[in-house]
């Protein structure tokens, strides 16, 4: 499904991608774990077609579409979706006007009629109520006074709405309770399927016992250092990454 | 005969750049135009260009004054003839029932003083004691014609407990140039009310220019609303006078200029009594290489003890050429009040576009969204849904969203 084949990226002068490669099979889900500044953030962000970061070499494929030739309009519509670390509160326009030109947007895209007024409101009640989004938040503007649990909850309500063939969770544990990541990851879990791939980043094992994984890479200076399954978390959590980390260039004699 | 002559120039000067009000909108190019007061009467609908209609807000059930070129349109008007409310014309009326207001305006102001020179028709609109007018009265000016000046002027009275709404729509055809110099007083008795939206649609190459001067009695309600949907050169003066407890001021505008189009926005709210409320919020997007002035002033006088005064103004500068001077003056006498006042500048929220674009949503369809959540608390404050509708469509059709 995605293919990201030796990707770098930097912003300004700073190189922050260095190579990465990744192999993303349909239904896998896959979590990037790995010390602040490795790149996590940056690589979501690159994915999702944020153009503040340059890719200076490298290609992402998605089903054999070139990602990085595509506006983060199009990549959307492409099915790629990113939950965002920090969503962002957009005063002024509402929650639902926002889900309607977007699945609008998308179903233009594939050449489909606007939605059903009917059939948009069924889809917000199912989705909301995955995540316990209750309709006070739905109706109001985008994110605006929402908690950082409920910010999080609107995330996942939104990929769900979406239904994405790539879903790029970036640290949606960050700022959650117990209870918020419960219903979080309830969320994600009932949205895996066969045809849905997920690349989960995350900077705790705790996310992952939600969340399962399938494959658990450890992203450091830039690249990919080890990967492995489920079980690698555990054995991150209990050692930390130094023990993993590729020197940096700034060290390196190589 | 051109408005411009030796003799009218030598009793007040035109205002020059050295004049701290006119210094980010000099009428240089104005002054170099041979422009004259159309000669001809009304015409009706066969003088009616097509491009325009005579209504221009046809979903808003209403009563409707028509001037062209600044005539007095009977045949294309519909005054209210309700009762317990006086709209007439000047033109219409003998002398000794007409309003009369005097704020000096005209004796202080170049622009104010042409207007009372070649002053040519204006509506003597009176409400009477608790009259609450059932519909809106729509004011529609014209301007057709190449180097046309008009000098409307239009007086209001509100009488104690009265409740009245009024549009003012100015269009101009696309091939006019000239000016419009359009003047308004209003006095708004105890416990009235008036609503107050004023629409510049013009096209052309019109100088428009408008003063407004409102005077509130004792618990008085206004809420004003100044559109410029499109405009040349746009000059918009408004300036409120709270001469009793306890009254409640609500002015707002949207400005989105294009190209090189000029837009100024002078306002003047004056507190000289205690216990009462201002809300002012102009929100402006800058494109291409429009130029635009904001100037906000609030005088608190000693007496206005418990004054609650907001003023906010907000800018987008949307594109490289464009450029926006506002400035906010506020004087405070009185030392139990309350004033908050903003003035920013800046560029659409690149966060929120791209976490719309994230969702699928193309980037001028983000940023149109992103304008109408801009523009929604201005908009939503107008006191009828027809016109707020009508007032987005056209932003939405002129900028392409």
């Amino acid at each position: 499904m995605l293919k990201i084949n030796n990707l770098c990226a930097k912003v300004g002068d700073n190189e922050i991608l260095k190579g990465l490669n990744l192999d993303v099979k349909p239904g896998e889900l896959h979590a990037i774990m790995g010390p602040n500044g490795s790149g996590k953030s940056t690589l979501a962000a690159v994915l999702a077609g944020r153009d503040s970061f340059e890719v200076t070499e490298g290609s992402v494929d998605l089903d054999g579409i070139d990602l990085l030739d595509l506006e983060a309009s199009d990549r959307a519509r492409e099915g790629v979706f990113l939950a965002f670390q920090y969503p962002i509160e957009i005063p002024g326009v509402s929650n639902l006007n926002f889900m309607k030109a977007a699945l609008n947007g998308k179903r233009t895209h594939q050449g489909l009629e606007p939605i059903k007024a009917k059939d948009f409101l069924a889809k917000v009640k199912e989705c909301s109520s995955l995540v316990e989004l209750d309709g006070q938040l739905r109706d109001r503007s985008v994110n605006e006074g929402f908690s950082g649990g409920e910010k999080k909850r609107n995330e996942i309500f939104q990929m769900a709405m979406l239904e994405p063939k790539l879903a790029i969770l970036d640290e949606t544990d960050s700022g959650l309770d117990i209870d918020a990541l419960r219903v979080v990851s309830k969320g994600v879990n009932a949205m895996r399927s066969s045809d849905r791939s997920f690349i989960v980043i995350t900077h705790y094992q705790r996310l992952l016992e939600h969340i399962v994984p399938d494959f658990v890479h450890v992203l450091s200076n830039g690249k990919i250092v080890k990967s492995g399954g489920k079980e690698l978390a555990l054995e991150l959590e209990e050692k930390g990454y130094d023990w993993l980390k590729e020197p940096s260039h700034d060290t390196s004699n190589a | 005969m051109s408005v411009f002559t030796d003799k009218f120039l030598a009793t007040l000067p035109p205002p020059t750049r050295k004049s701290e009000r006119w210094k980010y909108s000099p009428i240089t190019k104005l002054l170099n135009n041979e422009i004259s007061i159309s000669t001809e009467g009304a015409q009706g609908i066969n003088g009616w260009p097509e491009s325009v209609l005579p209504n221009p807000v046809l979903n808003l059930d209403a009563y409707l004054v028509v001037f062209k070129n600044g005539t007095f349109e009977p045949t294309l008007s519909d005054l209210p003839v309700s009762d317990g409310v006086d709209c007439i014309p000047f033109s219409k009326m003998d002398q000794s029932g007409s309003l009369k207001f005097s704020n000096g305006y005209h004796q202080k102001e170049w622009i104010g003083e042409l207007n009372e020179t070649y002053r040519q028709d204006g509506l003597s609109l009176h409400v009477h004691r608790n009259v609450k007018v059932d519909r809106p009265i729509v004011i529609h000016h014209l301007t057709d014609g190449i180097n046309v000046a008009s000098f409307p002027k239009h007086l209001i009275k509100v009488d104690e407990g009265g409740e009245l709404n009024v549009v003012i729509w100015s269009s101009a055809t696309d091939r006019s140039s000239g000016m419009y110099n359009g003047l308004l007083e209003a006095s708004i008795g105890p416990n009235a009310m008036l609503s107050l939206e004023k629409v510049c649609n013009e096209g052309g190459k019109v100088f428009h220019f408008s003063h407004e001067h409102i005077v509130q009695e004792r618990d008085s309600k206004l809420k004003m609303h100044t559109f410029t949907i499109k405009g040349d050169w746009v000059r918009n003066e408004l300036e409120i006078i709270s001469r009793g407890k306890g009254t409640d001021s609500v002015f707002n505008g949207a400005y989105l200029p294009l190209g090189t189009e000029h837009i100024d926005n002078h306002t003047t709210m004056d507190h000289t009594s205690s216990d009462c409320t201002s809300s002012e919020l102009y929100r402006g997007i800058m494109y291409g290489n429009s130029t635009g002035v904001f100037n906000g002033k609030v005088f608190v006088r000693p007496d206005a003890q418990k004054t609650n005064a907001f003023q906010q103004n907000t800018n987008i500068v949307a594109d490289r050429g464009a450029a926006i001077n506002t400035k906010p003056e506020l004087e405070i006498y009185a030392d139990d009040v309350k004033c908050a006042h903003g003035c920013t500048v800046g560029q659409f929220d690149l966060d929120a576009l791209f976490y719309l674009k994230s969702r699928g949503i193309d980037e001028k369809a983000a940023k149109a969204l992103l304008v109408e959540a801009f523009l929604a608390d201005v908009l939503s404050s107008v006191s009828s849904t027809e016109l707020s509708t009508e007032i987005m469509r056209i932003y939405t059709e002129r900028h392409g969203w």
